[in-house]
């Protein structure tokens, strides 16, 4: 006999298989290209909400002879929370020059509005209005009001506006967070759980598996699989979170309410309960098949629960309250979608995260044991499809 | 010494094991052979832990085999199986670590059983590049790494060249004589069996059917054969001697079974009396036809 060595036990073991799994998939083309997808696509929203929609839409208008001509055109137009802006030019010559430059929208000549092609339509309300109120005001004058009496009619103050429910400030930038949000949850929850399934397969396909469990227990390597993908999914979530959010705030426009970095923490949160309660599902029906053609099939049952998750949570960034999104919100199916937008739209009631979280980590707790039993039991079976009453009753 | 005791085994209906018992003793070499679906897979794999038997235990130095234990063998499944895209030294650092060897011991590790087996120069390509002798020699590479208190290697020799198998052969023996090693490997190359194994254990639809040393084999189980071929005689010059029998007619003479009470010397006597012996010799049978008897029986 060789010199006695001390017996090693497995315990630490699963930490080797994390490594490993989470190195693998760092390299692997497949995670560069998704990271970069959903960059882009980020990048894009962002800039769409920066640089097109929002903000006021502001007009040039060209006057021939004195800017006064078009002083109350501007003044409407605020009124209507449009802003445009008078140029005064010499001649109508001066006046059509600047117009076929693009230097104006639109050139006011006497009663006449000339635009290059077409006058936008807000402009051509605005111009309308203000010539009626023009006429209004000098009906008024014949009739011998003061033009203090004539301004005061023509500008009446804003109608007081006043909402059931108290407005939050926020709600417009939370909703579009809250969209981000879940679009990038269920994007990871899926992505990362399908790898975890392809993982399974690959030791299965390739027949290393039964080496593998030569040496370590097959818990020990659902769970160093498990954590491994996992750790890769936040490092990958946690990167595009700070990329958006750092785009975000460069381009200013995309109006980050202060609590962005929260929410980035809370989405993070959630992918990692979520990924907990799915990741032994993907790992259980990546065992019961052999090949990687097999597992669209044996995967469809969790596809369809996280994609009907998914679209209940997009309606619940309009409607938080409505009775099949809180449902949603408390089973531990969705509860990963549907609770985090409830949650930045300000809908959810303390009570109701509490038991959200607490059913998603229980019911976890229950699924892990079973789910790599079953593993266990069918991850050395290869062949035809493994029923899932076999796994069980193989695994001992 | 490594212990299968008792072990049964059932899938569905099949009986794959039916109380398979025997020992691999320290230092010794035990070649495990069998007709295909004989239960050798099956025997191999509850005694690794990667299957659970139905009755039975498998013993280590007198305690049942747990998961530390387990640890410390050294397994080639008979499927063959490594990651495809991991490179060789890589997938042997990585092995050798989940059999429990220590970081900063396992590359060197790595790196010695690779040159051992002959593929020290494909240690960075991925296994997928290999030829299937070389992904066979990083297989048994990846079975040695750990340096295992047992090895149990399923067709260990499928599939390698002549040099590869004595390569294999000498590391076996090196494991077994230096570090006492139990070995126990299944094949059907039996003549490959005949040269290594110090000792032979014969399965045949899930029962030992036959074991011990090739010699005890030989004793327990094999006729008693001689081959003579006497010049000038009458074809049937041993018709008149009582207890052999026509085995096989050889060129230039016969092969003849013999009784246990007949005496070799007097079957010489009586060829010496029909003509001018020109061979005589006992016939040993070969473990492919102790095999055959065996199985056949």
């Amino acid at each position: 006999m060789s010199a006695p060595r001390p017996a090693p036990t497995d315990r630490g073991a699963w930490l080797l298989v994390a490594r490993r799994d989470f190195r693998v998939r760092l390299r692997d083309k497949g995670f560069a290209i998704s990271t970069a997808i959903t960059l882009t696509v980020l990048s894009i929203f962002i800039f769409v909400r920066a640089y097109a929609g929002g903000g006021t839409p502001s007009y040039e208008l060209g006057v021939v002879g004195t800017a006064a001509a078009g002083m109350p055109v501007a003044a409407v137009a605020e009124q209507q929370g449009i802003q445009v802006s008078v140029r005064s030019f010499p001649d109508d010559a001066a006046g059509r020059h600047a117009l076929s430059d693009g230097a104006i929208d639109a050139l006011l000549e006497g009663d006449g509005l000339i635009g290059q092609r077409d006058v936008p339509q807000q402009l051509r309300d605005v111009l309308q209005t203000s010539a009626a109120a023009g006429r209004i005001g000098s009906a008024l004058a014949d009739a011998g009001a003061s033009s203090a009496e004539i301004a005061r009619l023509l500008d009446p103050h804003p109608l007081q506006v006043q909402t059931v429910e108290p407005a939050d400030a926020h709600r417009d930038a939370n909703a579009g967070v809250a969209f981000i949000g879940v679009f990038l949850l269920y994007g990871q929850l899926f992505g990362y759980g399908v790898w975890v399934a392809t993982g399974v397969i690959e030791e299965k396909a390739s027949r290393v598996v039964e080496v593998l469990l030569s040496a370590i227990s097959p818990r020990q390597l659902l769970t160093g699989k498990v954590v491994g993908i996992g750790s890769l999914g936040v490092v990958q979530l946690a990167f595009i979170a700070t990329f958006a959010i750092v785009l975000a705030k460069i381009t200013g426009a995309l109006s980050i309410p202060a609590s962005a970095v929260g929410v980035a923490v809370l989405v993070l949160a959630w992918f990692v309960l979520g990924f907990a309660f799915y990741a032994g599902l993907f790992a259980v029906s990546g065992a019961l098949v052999s090949r990687m053609e097999e597992l669209q099939n044996a995967t469809v049952p969790i596809n369809i629960v996280i994609l009907v998750s998914f679209f209940i949570s997009v309606g619940a960034v309009q409607r938080p309250d409505a009775p099949i999104v809180v449902l949603a919100s408390l089973l531990p199916f969705s509860a990963a979608l549907a609770m985090p937008v409830r949650i930045v739209v300000g809908a959810a009631s303390a009570p109701q995260i509490v038991a959200s979280v607490l059913i998603l980590v229980g019911s976890t707790a229950l699924l892990i044991p079973l789910a790599g039993r079953i593993y266990a039991g069918a991850v050395l079976r290869t062949g035809a499809r493994v029923k899932l009453r076999d796994a069980w009753r193989a695994a001992r | 010494m490594l212990e299968l005791i008792d072990l049964s085994r059932r899938f569905g209906d099949v009986v794959a094991l039916d109380g398979v018992s025997f020992v691999v003793p320290a230092g010794s070499i035990v070649g495990f052979v069998g007709p295909n679906g004989a239960g050798k897979t099956t025997a191999m794999r509850i005694a690794l832990g990667v299957l659970a038997p139905d009755a039975g235990e498998v013993r280590w130095n007198g305690a049942p085999v747990d998961a530390a234990a387990r640890r410390r063998f050294g397994y080639m499944p008979e499927e063959r199986g490594l990651y495809p895209r991991m490179k060789v030294r890589d997938q042997l650092i990585y092995l050798a670590r989940l059999h429990g060897v220590a970081r900063t011991e396992a590359a060197g590790r790595a790196d010695e059983i690779a040159q051992t087996l002959g593929v020290e120069s494909r240690t960075g390509d991925r296994v997928e590049a290999l030829s299937l002798g070389n992904q066979q020699r990083v297989q048994l590479a990846a079975a040695l790494v750990h340096e295992p208190d047992v090895l149990v290697l399923d067709e260990p020799f499928s599939g390698l060249d002549p040099v590869g198998v004595d390569a294999l052969a000498g590391v076996l023996r090196r494991q077994s004589d230096n570090h006492g090693v139990p070995v126990v490997f299944s094949s059907h190359q039996l003549d490959l069996v005949e040269r290594i194994c110090d000792a032979v254990v014969l399965i045949d639809h899930g029962r030992i059917v036959a074991s011990g040393t090739i010699d005890e084999l030989r004793a327990a189980r094999a006729r008693r054969l001689v081959r003579v071929e006497v010049a000038g005689a009458d074809e049937e010059w041993f018709a008149s001697l009582p207890g052999a029998r026509l085995d096989a007619l050889v060129p230039g003479g016969v092969i003849l079974e013999l009784d246990a009470s007949l005496d070799e010397q007097r079957v010489l006597d009586l060829a010496r009396g029909s003509g001018d012996v020109t061979h005589f010799s006992r016939v040993r049978p070969s473990l492919a036809e102790l095999f055959r008897e065996v199985v056949q029986a």
